[in-house]
């Protein structure tokens, strides 16, 4: 049978191409695996798991109990303007009236963290700083602090080095009872 | 209270899910345990590099979310997670398969690197490897539950016959788990994948594979490393139009090519050639009758070339049109939905006879 020059010459150029090589040889052509095929692999697959080799463990799956849940579920959206940002829950220590209807998400309003929205909006947020063990509600925030708080009037944010940070409600001591012992 | 700080890598934050004409903003939290307490560290990291929290650790450790949050409509996407604490072994989980799309080709060594925020992938049918280190574990009796073992879990999950979107990864099958004890590489090869389905050509998922720590009184069991991969079907074709064995007396019938489930970065094509099907043959390719998936996921393509098809076959006899994709796992001979291979063969007789006979009457 005679072969056309031409065009084996032009497929083979193609190919090498597609191969991604200009140098290569012609590619190995292979057929793929038929159902009946496949099926035999998967059943070697199936017994061959790597991880049988290895010490076994049946733990409950970590992977659908202690995972992130939701960003947005565990954020409250601050929005004016055309944009809003998120801080986390418990983060807002102090919201006034006249801005009560800005802690959520404005239609159309475009996300930005917090530094450049804070950048934005400082004439009515007022960031606090804390300390870790007043976010862990160990330590109360300072009553000078507060008071300066509701003077501002301001939204107020606390924040742990600049970032915003949720602040736990204060835990309050367990007080020692002593049994009074009878004479 | 310890106070040691941590490195907090945060690498690829817009490459994963990034569209265009979409505004994305990545957030990353730092969530303490068991307090609960939550900083947003978003503003401390870089979108690609490496900072130490300023947040100092409790011993029950912390959480490190990477989300993005896509404006319009409000959507979130988790990108990474990872969980540090002062004594739990750090761990590395790396997938390699045979397509190096999304592979970091400029590091060399015992385990490959993946570029930030690309997926791996690979093939329904194809291996993989999965390399699994772990440091940082201690074996002595009086040390912490949590540093002297950690968990390997392996995942699938079907796309059904979707593309992974809004993929609710809790519902995922637990394929297997192990137990590691001891710091080192741990270099696992699979043959296949083990995803779910009755037809194996055409499964569509994921594979992860996720390093836990061990539950113990500071803090539950949380995850210390984790990476999947992408798995798509195997292409396959038909041809429609003509028929095997059929007889072509003029010019050629307007064939149809239909190409099913093409493989990301692949090209699939249909060639030419004088006689029967010979396996391994290379032939002319022809013209319109090949297209190449440039996309992520895979794609369905019918195709009829109209120009030039004539010309390919130059003489009468025998011939062969075959479909072939060319991927990351070579040059093949596709198959077609039924199993067989996706060929025809038939007959061009041109020749036209004419019957006559000549008399003379002297």
């Amino acid at each position: 049978m005679k072969t056309i020059p031409f065009l084996k010459r032009s497929a083979i150029s193609l190919l090498i191409i597609l191969s991604g090589s200009a140098f290569a040889e012609p590619p190995v052509v292979k057929e793929g695996l038929t159902s009946a095929q496949l099926l035999l692999a998967r059943r070697q697959a199936d017994a061959q798991d790597p991880m049988r080799r290895m010490e076994a463990s049946a733990v409950q799956d970590p992977s659908v109990v202690n995972r992130p849940k939701s960003l947005l579920g565990e954020s409250d959206i601050i929005s004016f303007g055309n944009f809003a940002t998120l801080v986390p829950k418990r983060a807002i220590l102090q919201i006034p009236e006249n801005y009560a209807d800005r802690i959520q998400m404005k239609p159309g309003a475009a996300l930005q963290s917090w530094r450049d929205f804070y950048a934005l909006n400082r004439s009515w947020i007022t960031t606090v700083e804390v300390t870790r063990v007043q976010a862990e509600g160990n330590e109360d925030i300072a009553a000078e602090t507060k008071t300066q708080m509701v003077k501002t009037g301001n939204l107020v944010i606390a924040t742990y080095l600049g970032g915003p940070i949720s602040v736990l409600p204060l835990k309050v001591p367990v007080e020692k009872t002593t049994a009074k012992m009878k004479p | 209270m310890r106070t040691s700080l941590f490195r907090l890598i945060v690498i690829g934050l817009v490459g994963g899910a990034s569209a265009v004409g979409q505004t994305y903003t990545n957030f990353v939290r730092q969530w303490q345990m068991p307090s609960g307490v939550t900083w947003d560290a978003s503003d401390m990291v870089a979108a690609t590099g490496s900072q130490l929290s300023n947040l100092a650790i409790n011993p029950g450790g912390a959480r490190f979310d990477l989300w993005t949050i896509r404006s319009s409509p409000l959507t979130e996407y988790l990108l990474d997670s990872c969980y540090v604490s002062t004594y739990t072994p750090v761990a590395q989980v790396v997938i390699d398969t045979e397509d190096p799309s999304g592979k970091d080709l400029t590091v060399t060594g015992p385990v490959p690197a993946n570029l930030p925020g690309r997926l791996r992938r690979t093939r329904a049918d194809r291996p993989f490897t999965v390399f699994v280190n772990v440091q940082g574990m201690l074996s002595g009796a009086t040390d912490p539950v949590g540093s002297r073992s950690v968990n390997l879990f392996r995942h699938v999950q079907s796309y059904g016959t979707g593309v992974g979107v809004g993929l609710d990864r809790t519902q995922a099958i637990l394929r297997s788990q192990a137990s590691i004890n001891a710091n080192g590489l741990q270099t696992l090869a699979y043959s296949m994948t083990t995803i779910p389905g009755s037809n194996l050509k055409k499964l569509r998922g994921e594979e992860r594979f996720s390093v836990f720590s061990v539950d113990d009184y500071q803090s539950p069991a949380a995850q210390l490393a984790s990476q999947y991969i992408q798995v798509w079907p195997v292409t396959d074709g038909i041809i429609s139009g003509i028929t095997q064995d059929q007889v072509v007396r003029f010019s050629m019938p307007q064939i149809t090519f239909t190409y099913n489930d093409i493989y990301p970065g692949s090209s699939v094509y249909a060639q030419v050639y004088r006689g029967e099907r010979v396996a391994g043959r290379v032939g002319a390719i022809l013209v319109g009758g090949g297209k190449t998936n440039t996309g992520s996921d895979p794609t369905v393509e019918v195709l009829t070339p109209t120009n030039g098809v004539d010309s390919l076959f130059t003489s009468d006899g025998r011939w062969t049109i075959e479909l072939m994709s060319s991927s990351p796992f070579g040059v093949e001979t596709l198959r077609t939905p039924s199993d067989s291979l996706a060929f025809v063969t038939f007959t061009i007789d041109r020749t036209i006879e004419v019957n006559g006979t000549v008399t003379t009457i002297e």
